[in-house]
């Protein structure tokens, strides 16, 4: 599975679908188009970077984030998303203490909040192996952890999603909030980077 | 239902192979762990896949020993389960293998 | 240890290594981006629920569900849900895909 699959026939396909869904009236004219911009512009990593650098610079706040990720973010303006709100759980890499995120039944992440996940995230690969050697998967990723690290995957197997609040880089102290939030990546949010 | 488990609790998974769609993976199934943390009352999957609206019930963070479930490794890895796949472990079996 | 569907990957040896894409976009094309509004706008409406859509992408047979890509799966299992659903025929959905009659 390589994930680039631009093909045309598909792409015929998916219009034909969603032509005669709108013929139908199961879905209004526009909306789909509404519904990417709205995952587009609502949905992106940078939410994850803003979390993170909070927690960071206020630790009152992360305590709050630990214990119910859904509320704290309400301090940031941000959400899980409207109708059936789902269960965010955010877990914090700490001192000899790493935490990996994956879905080895389908691709289940926080998507209305972080966007869609990366390719490699949802490929059977990462999926087959991440929770039998982490440390290999990591290497993938040039992450190397020292020996006595301890590591934690969590299958996103029911209905929460997961984040990891990465650790705070030595030598950040002179570092604002937004400039910290500018050193987390989406891969430190999934445990794959170290920030 | 009730939360008929408390965190540190030990359970072993159900070994039970359903025919359809479920949310125990086959890697964690008789396999025993803890207890982390309760995750709130969700309807079953097996029975929202069914289109049927489900009774919801509880569902916890349970954490395995990666040598307790592929015979080598020194993590640990934290599945999402539904009250439904898991059975109270006494501690007289708490070392038996599945 | 019994009838595990193609999805329940988990622990399964043989795969290669993890590869990353740099600067990796949300969507690789248009149609994917679609494919994702749909689904959400199709659950959302209670055409069917987020587990019958896993169920459906499960039942995948094994050797395609391995070799089609991710938003691949996701035409399957959307198509295979709309016609069981009664919203549309299967020759419907089989009718054009090549946008010459409702381009």
């Amino acid at each position: 599975m390589s994930g680039h699959h631009p093909s045309a026939p598909i792409a015929g396909q998916v219009r034909h679908i969603e032509n005669l869904l709108e013929q139908r009236g199961v879905i209004a004219p526009g909306e789909i188009d509404h519904r990417i911009d709205a995952l587009l512009a609502g949905g992106s990593p940078l939410n994850g970077a803003r979390i993170v650098a909070r927690a960071w610079t206020d630790p009152a706040f992360r305590d709050r984030l630990l214990a119910d990720a859904n509320t704290a973010i309400r301090e940031l303006e941000l959400s899980m998303g409207g109708g059936e709100e789902l269960r965010l759980k955010v877990i914090a890499n700490g001192p000899g203490e790493h935490h990996v995120v994956v879905c080895t039944l389908c691709s289940c992440y926080p998507t209305t909040l972080l966007g869609p996940s990366p390719t490699w995230y949802k490929s059977d690969a990462y999926r087959a192996r991440v929770v039998r050697d982490p440390r290999g998967v990591l290497g993938d990723f040039d992450l190397e952890l020292p020996a006595d690290t301890r590591i934690t995957v969590w299958d996103a197997s029911a209905e929460s999603r997961y984040m990891v609040l990465p650790r705070r880089p030595e030598g950040t102290d002179a570092l604002t909030e937004t400039e910290l939030a500018a050193l987390v990546t989406r891969n430190g949010l999934i445990g794959t980077a170290l920030v | 239902m009730r939360e008929a488990f408390n965190p540190g609790d030990r359970v072993r998974t159900t070994t039970f192979d359903p025919p359809g769609h479920t949310r125990l993976p086959r890697y964690a199934r008789g396999a025993v762990g803890e207890i982390v943390e309760r995750a709130g009352n969700h309807p079953r999957a097996e029975d929202r896949a069914r289109g049927l609206p489900g009774e919801p019930q509880p569902v916890y963070h349970v954490r395995f020993r990666a040598s307790d479930l592929f015979g080598s490794g020194d993590h640990t890895v934290t599945v999402e389960l539904w009250q439904d796949y898991l059975e109270p472990l006494t501690n007289h079996d708490g070392n038996a293998a599945p | 240890m019994g009838v595990s569907r193609i999805n329940d990957v988990g622990g399964m040896e043989g795969f290669l290594a993890v590869v990353e894409e740099p600067d990796e976009p949300p969507f690789h094309a248009d149609w994917e981006a679609h494919l994702h509004a749909m689904n959400a706008l199709l659950i959302r409406q209670g055409v069917y629920n987020r587990d019958e859509f896993r169920d459906a992408l499960e039942r995948m047979a094994p050797a395609v569900y391995l070799t089609a890509s991710y938003y691949e799966r996701w035409y399957c299992a959307i198509t295979t849900l709309l016609v069981e659903k009664g919203v549309l025929t299967a020759a419907e959905v089989a009718g054009n895909g090549h946008g010459a009659a409702d381009a």
